[in-house]
């Protein structure tokens, strides 16, 4: 069993591999984390989701690019990897479960991808559908899958306004389930127009967004 | 209202323009297929399927809002298919443009299998030389739409497959740049050959470069390189100007790209992400400037807001060095309301003029 110190310090390493997209050290770090017993866990959460939050940040603050953002998501799957087999059932539960795709018309999926990316990271659930999603694949899927979140992302004009026809019909289907939008020519404003129940203006808020979503 | 009479055709203004000689009013740059489609009944696929449709339902718009420079064939997917992978129409309510299904490149093994489309049959460009057939029966500009070097490397393996490689794998991205390089210099070639240098304008254009994905230093390493060495090779056929689309938030690549020769003068269309003020201070020598109305406003906004914004623009951008066209920052919305076509143009008449 490990000292918190060593703990401690295996699992700044973690992140920083994360941070750094070194996915060999962070797959080797996490062996180490069950071969230290410690708590794998605590690995994912203080190490690996920790160092996707610094990633985050760097990505906003346009250190970042999306280049390094994949790398880093793949540092990070490649622990998760490790760990994952050994998560008590009760720790494994995971915070909710999201549903999300690129809508109709629009083969824009990168931004949905760092959305996906963002909230593996922090312990959701994720189901995705991809891109060009027509409207009844996602009630039907919403419906298989019986996710708490359904995240729409649209980058055009011109595909944004299959979100409300979206909307109606997984509310219709489901009222109890929440949608969230966003994509560049979304807003506030337009995502209230549309009956969602929250908007997010980047990857990182969509995650908050979500979590104050299903309280 | 009745719009006060041109002294020069569209031709002429055109001509003029890119001769450096004075013209009578800002012209009016089409970036419009979709509204083009909605606007005689035809489905958007037809756009990009038919070259007889496309070039009719795009001229009979053109003479409807007063365009002066002709109709265009061409998609931002451009690549996908001619190397190999699977596109689909757009089709349904929402889909504005051709879209691609299967990437030609999977894996890092198929790089090396990959070669260079026959310029002559692949994927869209029979349909694109049939267009240009009609262009250059109309004496409109004959234009060869195809992506940036980067946008096309993008379609051939997806945009983030490419970016992985940048930071792994350098040596697949400077293969797949190789690729597509080699392709637009052979595209440009047969066109040149076919209509003559003194008749074909490429465009190019680049989304995939964004700062939205990459960093200005990825820019200066993998993009600007073989913009350059491609645009020197098409200059060098005798081409006088090349328009590059720098397509959505490129602020930070502008120092680069005010270093791609576009010819004499080239042609820069810009998002509304530039400021009139930035476009001048990188391309206002060189360039004539294309753009950048926001397509948001046209599709959204009122007759009144989206009127201010275009004569606001115009007002900035007329006098630049080399000239201005005005046009919307990307493709205009296909669903933008008709009126507000038009209201771009009533902005022309009445800001754009040369006295
Ligand atoms: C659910 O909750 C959430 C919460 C937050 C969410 C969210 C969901 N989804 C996203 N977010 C947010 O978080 C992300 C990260 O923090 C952010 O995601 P983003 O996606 O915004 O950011 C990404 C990380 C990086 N950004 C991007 O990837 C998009 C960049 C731009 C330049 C762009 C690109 C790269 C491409 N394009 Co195109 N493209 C543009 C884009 C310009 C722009 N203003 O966005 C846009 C979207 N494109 C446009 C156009 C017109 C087109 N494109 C087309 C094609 C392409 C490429 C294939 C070449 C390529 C896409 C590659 C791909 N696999 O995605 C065509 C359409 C194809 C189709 N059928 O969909 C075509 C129609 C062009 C044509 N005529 O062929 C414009 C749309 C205009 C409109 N109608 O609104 C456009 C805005 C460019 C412009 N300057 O006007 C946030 O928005």
């Amino acid at each position: 069993m490990a000292s918190e110190e060593k703990t401690r310090e295996i699992l700044k390493a973690i992140q920083d591999a994360v941070v750094g997209y070194d996915e060999e050290t962070c797959e080797r770090l996490c062996s180490s984390v069950l071969e230290e017993g410690i708590d794998p866990h605590r690995a994912v959460v203080e190490g690996l989701t920790g160092g996707m939050e610094r990633v985050g940040e760097l990505y906003n603050s346009q250190e970042y690019f999306v280049p390094e953002l994949l790398l880093c998501a793949d540092a990070l799957n490649a622990g998760l990897n490790v760990l994952k087999p050994h998560l008590k059932i009760e720790d494994a539960a995971r915070k909710g479960k999201l549903l999300i795709g690129v809508v109709e018309g629009d083969i824009h999926d990168i931004g949905k991808n760092l959305v996906r990316i963002m909230f593996e990271a922090a312990g959701w659930d994720v189901y995705d559908l991809g891109n060009n999603v027509k409207i009844e694949r996602f009630v039907e899927e919403q419906k298989k899958a019986n996710t708490d979140i359904v995240a729409l992302s649209a980058l055009m004009t011109t595909s944004m306004l299959a979100m409300p026809k979206i909307i109606g019909a997984l509310k219709a289907q489901n009222p109890g389930v929440k949608v969230l939008v966003g994509g560049a020519p979304l807003s506030q404003e337009i995502a209230q127009r549309y009956g969602a129940d929250a908007y997010a203006p980047d990857a990182v808020a969509a995650v908050k967004r979500a979590a104050d979503l299903i309280g | 209202m009745s719009m006060r009479p041109d002294m020069m055709s569209n031709k002429e203004r055109i001509d003029a323009l890119l001769k450096g000689r004075p013209i009578d009013r800002v012209p009016h740059f089409p970036f419009i297929p979709g509204f083009c489609a909605r606007n005689v009944g035809y489905p958007i696929a037809v756009m990009y399927s038919d070259a007889g449709k496309s070039f009719d339902a795009q001229q009979k718009t053109m003479e409807q809002y007063g365009f002066d420079w002709g109709p265009l064939y061409g998609y931002a997917s451009y690549g996908t298919w001619e190397f190999g992978g699977t596109i689909k129409m757009p089709e349904g309510d929402y889909e504005q443009a051709p879209a691609h299904v299967t990437f030609p490149v999977q894996s890092e093994a198929d790089v090396a299998g990959l070669q260079l489309p026959d310029v002559k049959k692949a994927g869209c460009l029979p349909t694109a030389m049939a267009f240009s057939h009609l262009q250059e029966k109309s004496d409109t500009p004959i234009s060869v739409i195809c992506g940036g070097n980067f946008t096309i490397a993008g379609n051939i393996c997806s945009v983030e497959t490419l970016c992985r490689w940048m930071l792994k794998k350098p040596d697949l991205v400077h293969a797949l740049l190789r690729l597509a390089t080699d392709h637009i210099v052979d595209l440009v070639r047969y066109w040149v050959e076919t209509f003559g240098a003194d008749r074909v304008i490429p465009q190019m254009w680049e989304p995939s470069a964004a700062n939205y994905i990459l960093s200005p230093k990825q820019f200066e390493r993998f993009v600007l390189p073989y913009l350059q060495e491609s645009s020197e090779k098409i200059l060098a056929m005798g081409v006088k100007h090349i328009l590059y689309h720098i397509c959505g938030e490129q602020n930070a690549n502008l120092p680069y790209w005010a270093q791609v020769p576009m010819g004499d003068p080239g042609l820069a269309s810009l998002g509304e992400e530039v400021d009139a003020d930035t476009a001048i201070k990188y391309f206002g020598d060189t360039c004539v400037i294309i753009g950048n109305i926001d397509g948001k406003v046209i599709l959204e906004g009122t007759p009144e807001s989206l009127y201010r914004l275009c004569t606001e623009t115009i007002a900035k951008l007329k006098h630049a060095p080399r000239g201005y066209m005005m046009c919307s920052g990307c493709e205009l919305p296909p669903a933008s309301p008709p009126y507000n076509v038009y209201v771009m143009r009533k902005a022309i008449n009445d800001a754009g003029w040369y006295e």
